[in-house]
C-alpha cells in the first residue's frame, strides 16, 4: 500500500514536473526561439548543396 | 459621397487575458516575446493543442527519411515555423473560435505532415520506393483534385502544396529565393510570384522527383501556364514522368462548355487509367461525392449565418479551410467529414449564445480579390486591430451546389459534369475568369447579402485577371455609397510591399476617410518585417 503511494506521488510529481517544463517553453514561446537559431545554419547547408539548376 | 454606416456592437462578455496583442510582439524579431494568456481554460486549451502539434512534429521527424529531406529541400526550413503560423492565426481568439482554428489548423498540419511523409517516401533521392512511386499521380498545387476521386488506391499528391503555398504561410519570405531564381533564368518578373516560385523550385532542382505521372490544370493565369511549361517540360523531358494538361473552360458559367469540360475529365481519367493500370472505381467516387456535398452544406450554412448580425465561421477560420477541404481535399479524407461536423456543432453553440468573436465589431466587410499569402492572418488583424469583421473572401465563395452522389447510370453520366464544374469552379479561377459577373455584380449581390458597410478589395498588383477592372469595382462602390479600401500586394513576396505596407493602407483610410480610432493601437504599426 506504502510502495503503491509512494509510485503514484513519483509519477505525479514526474507529471506535473512534466507540465511545468513544457507549460513554460509553450508560454515563453522557447521552441520558437530555439528552432529560429536554426534556420540560418540550415539556409548556409543548403547554399553548399550541389545543383543541377536549368530552365 | 454618401456613407452607409453601420451600428457597432459590443462584446460585453469581454475577452479574457491580454487585449494588447502588439506587445507580444518583438520589434524587428522573427518570433514574437511569449505566446497568449487567454484565462485559464483557453490557455490551457490552447498548450493542450500546442503538445499535439509538438506530436505531430516529433513523429514526422522520428522516420529518418524525413529528416534526409530536411537537409536535402531548401523550402523545408520553414516548417520550423508551424506552432508559429497556428499562433499568428488564432491570434485573439477565444472560446469556440479558437477550437474551431485549431479544428482546422491541427488537421491541417496532420494531413500536410502525410503529404510529405509520402512525397519523401516515393523521392527518388530520398526514399526511393519505386512500388510506392508507381502509384502517385502528381498534381498541380492550385488545381480541383476532382480526377482522383474514383482512384482509391492511387495517391494524388501535390509537390508545390508544400513547397510554395503552405510554405509562404509558414514563412512570408519563404518564395523569395524562388522567384529570384526563376527570375535569373529569364522568366517574366512581372508574373504572379505563386507559379513564377513553383517554376523556381523545378529550376533550382528542390523539387521531389516521384509519381507515374502528372496532371496539370490551366489554372488561373498567365503565370500559371508558364510555370506549369517549365515543370512539365523537365518531368517530361529529365524524370520520364509523363504530364497531362487538363483544360477546363474559362468562361465557366455558359451552359456550351459544360460538355468540353465533362470530356476532358473522360480524357484525364483515361490517361490516369493507362498510365496507373489502375480502374475508375464507383463506388469510391460517390463516396467521396457524398462527403463534398457535406462540407458544401456546412460552408453553405456558415455563410448563412455570417449573413446575421452573429456571424461565427469567417476570416482565416473560413478562408484556410476552405481552400484545403474543398480544393486538395475534395471528399477523399474521411477526417475531414468529421472536422466539418465539429466545426458545425462549435458554430451552432457559439450562435445560440450569440457570442461575439473580438471586443467590437465595428463594420461588417467583404474582402474581395486575392489575398496576399505572405499575410493570411491579415484577417485576423483586421478584427484585432479595426474591429472590422471579415464576413467572407472571394476565395470562399466558390461551389454552393450539390452534385450526385447515389450511384446510378445517369448519375454516372452526372458525374464527369460534376466533376468538371468543380474543376471549373475551383478556388480563384471561379472569380477571376468567367466574365464580369461572376468577378464584379456578384460582389455587390454579396454585399446586400451579407449586409456589409465596407469592402475590402486586395490588389494583388501582378494578377491581370483582376487589375483589368479597376475602374469599375470603384464605380460600383460610388454608386452604392460602400467604402471600398483597395490593399496592393505581391501575393508571395514581401519585399514588395510589405506585411506593416498592408496594414498601413488600411490605417490610413480608417483614420483618414473613417475617421476612427484603432479598436487595439499595439497593432496598428508592427516591426514584423524580418517574422516568420
Amino acid at each position: 500500500m506504502k510502495k503503491a503511494g509512494k509510485a503514484l506521488l513519483y509519477l505525479l510529481l514526474c507529471c506535473t514536473g512534466l507540465f511545468v517544463v513544457t507549460f513554460v517553453i509553450y508560454f515563453f514561446n522557447l521552441d520558437m526561439k530555439l528552432t529560429s537559431k536554426i534556420e540560418p545554419l540550415l539556409l548556409k547547408h543548403y547554399d553548399r548543396i550541389e545543383r543541377d539548376q536549368h530552365l | 459621397m454618401a456613407v452607409k454606416k453601420s451600428g457597432k456592437m459590443v462584446n460585453l462578455s469581454g475577452i479574457k487575458g491580454d487585449i494588447r496583442y502588439g506587445d507580444l510582439y518583438k520589434p524587428g524579431g522573427k518570433v514574437r516575446k511569449r505566446r497568449e494568456w487567454r484565462g485559464v481554460k483557453d490557455t490551457l486549451y490552447d498548450y493542450s493543442r500546442w503538445l499535439g502539434i509538438m506530436m505531430t512534429l516529433g513523429k514526422f521527424v522520428a522516420k529518418p527519411r524525413n529528416v534526409k529531406a530536411m537537409f536535402r529541400y531548401r523550402w523545408m526550413a520553414n516548417y520550423l515555423a508551424v506552432p508559429m503560423m497556428v499562433d499568428r492565426h488564432t491570434q485573439g481568439l477565444r472560446g469556440e473560435y479558437l477550437r474551431m482554428c485549431h479544428t482546422e489548423q491541427d488537421l491541417i498540419i496532420i494531413d500536410v505532415a502525410k503529404l510529405l511523409d509520402n512525397l519523401f517516401r516515393g523521392d527518388r533521392r530520398i526514399g526511393n520506393d519505386k512500388e510506392f512511386s508507381d502509384k502517385v499521380v502528381l498534381v498541380d498545387e492550385n488545381e480541383m483534385t476532382a480526377v482522383m476521386m474514383g482512384f482509391p488506391t492511387l495517391k494524388g499528391l501535390s509537390r508545390e502544396t508544400p513547397s510554395t503555398y503552405v510554405s509562404v504561410l509558414l514563412n512570408q519570405h519563404a518564395a523569395e529565393h524562388y522567384i529570384d531564381v526563376a527570375q535569373e533564368y529569364g522568366l517574366a518578373g512581372d508574373v504572379c510570384p505563386m507559379p513564377e516560385a513553383e517554376a523556381g523550385v523545378s529550376i533550382d532542382d528542390d523539387a521531389p522527383v516521384l509519381g507515374k505521372c502528372a496532371i496539370q490544370c490551366n489554372t488561373t493565369c498567365d503565370g500559371s501556364l508558364l510555370g506549369n511549361g517549365v515543370i512539365s517540360r523537365r518531368l517530361e523531358k529529365e524524370d520520364g514522368i509523363p504530364v497531362f494538361q487538363l483544360p477546363a473552360p474559362l468562361r465557366h458559367r455558359e451552359d456550351d462548355v459544360q460538355e468540353y469540360a465533362a470530356e476532358e475529365i473522360r480524357r484525364a481519367i483515361k490517361f490516369i487509367e493507362e498510365q496507373t493500370g489502375e480502374k475508375w472505381d464507383w463506388d469510391y467516387y460517390f463516396e467521396c461525392a457524398r462527403r463534398v456535398n457535406v462540407a458544401t452544406r456546412c460552408r453553405n450554412e456558415w455563410l448563412d449565418m455570417n449573413k446575421t448580425a452573429y456571424p461565427q465561421v469567417f476570416g482565416s477560420n473560413l478562408a484556410l479551410y476552405t481552400e484545403t477541404n474543398y480544393m486538395a481535399i475534395c471528399g477523399k479524407v474521411p477526417e475531414f467529414e468529421k472536422a466539418d461536423r465539429r466545426l458545425m456543432k462549435l458554430a451552432e453553440k457559439a450562435y445560440r449564445k450569440q457570442k461575439m468573436a473580438a471586443r467590437e465589431y465595428r463594420h461588417r466587410t467583404i474582402v474581395w480579390g486575392v489575398q496576399s499569402h505572405f499575410y493570411m492572418d491579415f484577417l485576423v488583424w483586421l478584427l484585432n486591430c479595426w474591429g472590422i469583421v471579415p464576413l467572407t473572401d472571394m476565395l470562399s465563395m466558390i461551389n454552393t451546389e450539390m452534385i450526385a452522389e447515389t450511384d446510378t447510370p445517369e448519375n454516372r453520366e452526372q458525374a464527369y459534369y460534376d466533376m468538371a464544374w468543380l474543376t471549373e469552379n475551383m478556388i480563384m479561377r471561379n472569380r477571376t475568369h468567367g466574365g464580369y459577373r461572376v468577378l464584379l455584380d456578384e460582389l455587390f449581390e454579396f454585399v446586400e447579402e451579407f449586409d456589409a458597410d465596407m469592402i475590402i478589395l486586395w490588389e494583388h498588383i501582378t494578377c491581370k485577371a483582376l487589375d483589368g477592372m479597376h475602374g469599375l469595382f470603384e464605380e460600383k462602390a460610388r454608386e452604392r455609397g460602400i467604402p471600398l479600401i483597395w490593399v496592393d500586394h505581391q501575393l508571395f513576396d514581401p519585399r514588395v510591399i510589405s506585411r506593416q505596407g498592408v496594414r498601413d493602407q488600411i490605417n490610413t483610410y480608417m483614420r483618414t476617410v473613417m475617421q476612427e480610432e484603432p479598436l487595439d493601437p499595439t497593432l496598428e504599426i508592427l516591426e514584423d518585417d524580418n517574422s516568420w
